[in-house]
């Protein structure tokens, strides 16, 4: 920013060159400029009103119609990222949004991790087929990363997408552009989101974030009485993933725990229109707040159940429990040796 | 009505303003005849025009500016309670297409004032906002306003997908409905490439480009006259992360939102914050609060708090000078925001104690969604 160009008092310039006048001129009331700089209430005025034109071009404006034609790519990227999955991607109709905070929850077992390492395998085929043509970090906080699955994943991969040309499929060298964060604490965690994974996707490495999870660390760090501690922790991170995702247009996601529904009666705790749960995802409303598009995943449980049985493999429910620009819906899927597969959506 | 006080607040004669006779001279020598000819100049500029000092030609915007008040009644002028009465009726409101919430808030979301909607995620804040960003450019032939709409998206939840469903829907709706030939002629021009181009969107992504933002939104309304709604979503999203000074965020909120009533009255728009919910420790039980703290409960005229009872959605009214609190349902559709059908209608439970989450902060207020019907 050039300040100089801007039609200001000579010494407001200099004052303003000392530091990050932007923020100063909008965050202060006149009344505490004014003196500062020596300047009449209709100079602050007009520099405030200078301020603005700098400081609101980062906020570009546009109408959606714009949006629609792909004419913004920077604000809106209509482009997803597929699941690898024709059923998967229906469901969230195309797959996962590029910017923003995507969630999955559930139970230990439930196929989170499995569905994680698919997206860390489809993200690396070209735009046309549904990927982002470019590797996956992958943020390890819980257990130590299944490289053996992944490369059962890998040699599979063939079975899973028989709709790719099988010459791209072998062409492609997945492992090699995973990379493998282990972070076993907070301070380590927030180093890595806030320093290693900037030069990544900097360096056009990688074009997707895997946190498998925030939960673990959030739990088990903080009491149940260091609540507000943890929900400053939890909201500053959150905000370091919203700008990698934001600046990179790179899907973040999230895995989540679930934690028991004890009772009915808690009026602290949002149920998401989710009724006769046993679990909920963890981490209460402070992250909830965060996420743009909340996934579950669970076991079968009634009817469903009774439709998969006969199956050999084993099933999930994959729900969106919200998003901005889905139905509460869910689909069957199966855990295969190839990866998550879904089944069909049922109807509503 | 505006734009005509504008107009002859612009050729009042600089001549007249109260200014330096050595000021007003080089001023008309330099051919600034009218208040009009000095219009939306800067100091530097004018100073240069005119050879007057820096000091001078602000001081020269400032009379001119303070002349251009006195021509508008409402800034700082009187009004009797009637002529304010008929013209916040004449200013009219935002249909949100679920005609229970309609009726609770008088007609829709009215225009001149701000409302706050607040709820947990995923309850349909978002949904609520594009349902309005769509609905107010309903042309007036079908009852609405044919205005245009700015959409501040803070937390990156505005999917251009999701507007073209509520659009499309919304098109379909009014051409299925189109009777005489004003409104067939109006449908031409209804469509969702107009919705979704007088949609304006602007992205902030720290508070202190929604800061800046704010600032401006009155010279982009004064450069768009047609538009009838402003929606912010969420104001709660970059003042909740690294704030240390919540003395400043205080200060920071009050202003904010004493710019949004300024933008409301002035340019007869509707605005609409949205906000989150916060857990709230108490002794004994923790409850969901609307975020940003006590005073921020304040800042809008009305507020309106959308929230789960079991798997149903409800929108409460909180705090409104005009409408008396009600609880209504509504639900989110592949078409938008809609009315819950009367066969899937589950009342709130009565006691609001059993009610298993998402409950009203203030379990006083019982739900009145009956007592309009009477």
């Amino acid at each position: 920013m050039d300040w100089d160009q801007l039609e200001l008092n000579p010494r407001v310039i200099t004052a303003v060159k000392r530091g990050d006048c932007r923020r100063f001129f909008l965050v202060n009331s006149s009344s505490t400029v004014q003196p500062l700089f020596d300047i009449s209430e209709p100079e602050v005025r007009q520099e405030l009103r200078d301020c603005s034109v700098l400081g609101a071009r980062a906020a570009l404006v546009s109408a959606a119609l714009q949006l629609l034609r792909g004419e913004c790519p920077s604000l809106e990227p209509s482009h997803r990222l597929s699941l690898g999955c024709p059923v998967l991607d229906s469901l969230l109709r195309g797959g996962v949004p590029l910017t923003g905070i995507t969630e999955i929850a559930g139970e230990s077992g439930a196929g989170k991790t499995q569905l994680c390492m698919q997206l860390c395998l489809s993200v690396q085929y070209p735009r046309e087929h549904g990927g982002l043509g470019s590797g996956a970090v992958y943020i390890c906080t819980e257990s130590a990363f299944p490289s053996k699955r992944l490369q059962q994943l890998i040699s599979l991969q063939a079975r899973l997408r028989p709709e790719l040309p099988p010459n791209l499929v072998t062409s492609i060298q997945f492992s090699n552009n995973i990379y493998i964060e282990h972070a076993a604490d907070l301070e380590a965690l927030q180093v890595c989101v806030s320093r290693r994974v900037p030069i990544m996707l900097l360096r056009g490495m990688v074009r997707l974030v895997v946190v498998d999870s925030v939960a673990a660390l959030f739990r088990c760090e903080f009491e149940a009485k260091e609540a507000r501690e943890r929900a400053r922790h939890l909201l500053a991170f959150a905000q370091s993933l919203h700008r990698l995702s934001q600046s990179f247009s790179t899907p973040v996601i999230c895995v989540n725990q679930v934690t028991d529904v004890v009772g009915d009666s808690d009026s602290a705790r949002c149920n998401f229109g989710l009724v006769d749960r046993r679990v909920l995802p963890a981490l209460g409303i402070t992250w909830a707040n965060q996420v743009l598009v909340r996934l579950m995943m669970s076991p079968l449980s009634g009817w469903d159940a009774v439709r998969a049985e006969g199956s050999s493999l084993v099933s999930r429910r994959l729900e969106v429990v919200f998003a901005p620009h889905l139905p509460q819906a869910y689909c069957i899927c199966s855990v295969g040796k190839e990866g998550v597969r879904g089944i069909a959506v049922p109807t509503q | 009505v505006g734009s005509r006080e504008r107009g002859a607040g612009m050729q009042r004669d600089v001549s007249s303003l109260a200014l330096a006779p050595g000021v007003k001279v080089k001023l008309i020598g330099a051919g600034f005849l009218s208040a009009g000819d000095l219009g939306e100049l800067r100091p530097l500029e004018l100073s240069r025009e005119a050879g007057i000092t820096q000091q001078e030609a602000l001081e020269a915007l400032e009379a001119l500016r303070a002349a251009r008040g006195e021509a508008e009644p409402g800034r700082g002028g009187r009004l009797t309670a009637l002529e304010l009465l008929q013209r916040e009726r004449a200013l009219g409101a935002v249909v949100t297409f679920c005609s229970a919430l309609d009726r609770a808030l008088g007609g829709g979301l009215p225009l001149g004032k701000t409302t706050e909607i607040c709820g947990a995620p995923g309850v349909g804040k978002t949904q609520l906002c594009v349902q309005l960003a769509v609905d107010v450019q309903i042309p007036p032939c079908f009852g609405g306003l044919g205005g245009q709409a700015v959409y501040v998206d803070t937390e990156g939840s505005f999917l251009v997908q999701r507007a073209v469903d509520l659009a499309e829907a919304a098109v379909q709706h009014c051409g299925a409905v189109a009777g005489d030939a004003e409104q067939q002629e109006a449908m031409k021009e209804f469509t969702v490439e107009t919705i979704l181009s007088q949609l304006f969107l602007f992205r902030c992504h720290d508070y202190v480009e929604l800061l800046a933002q704010t600032y401006l939104l009155p010279d982009f309304l004064s450069q768009h006259p047609k538009v009838r709604l402003v929606v912010i979503d969420s104001i709660a999203f970059p003042f909740r992360s690294n704030f240390e000074d919540l003395s400043l965020r205080t200060r920071l909120l009050n202003g904010l939102a004493q710019q949004l009533i300024q933008l409301a009255t002035q340019h007869g728009v509707a605005v609409a914050l949205t906000n989150q919910m916060t857990t709230k420790l108490g002794k004994s039980q923790s409850m969901l609060v609307p975020a940003l703290g006590e005073s921020w409960g304040h800042a809008a005229t009305q507020r309106l708090l959308l929230h789960w009872e079991g798997p149903s959605r409800f929108a409460s009214l909180y705090k409104s000078p005009s409408q008396r609190e009600a609880t209504v349902p509504f639900q989110i559709t592949a078409q938008g925001f809609r009315d819950v059908p009367p066969a899937d209608l589950q009342l709130p439970s009565a006691d609001p104690s059993a009610a298993p989450s998402g409950d009203p902060p203030t379990s006083r207020k019982r739900p009145r969604a009956d007592e309009g019907e009477l």
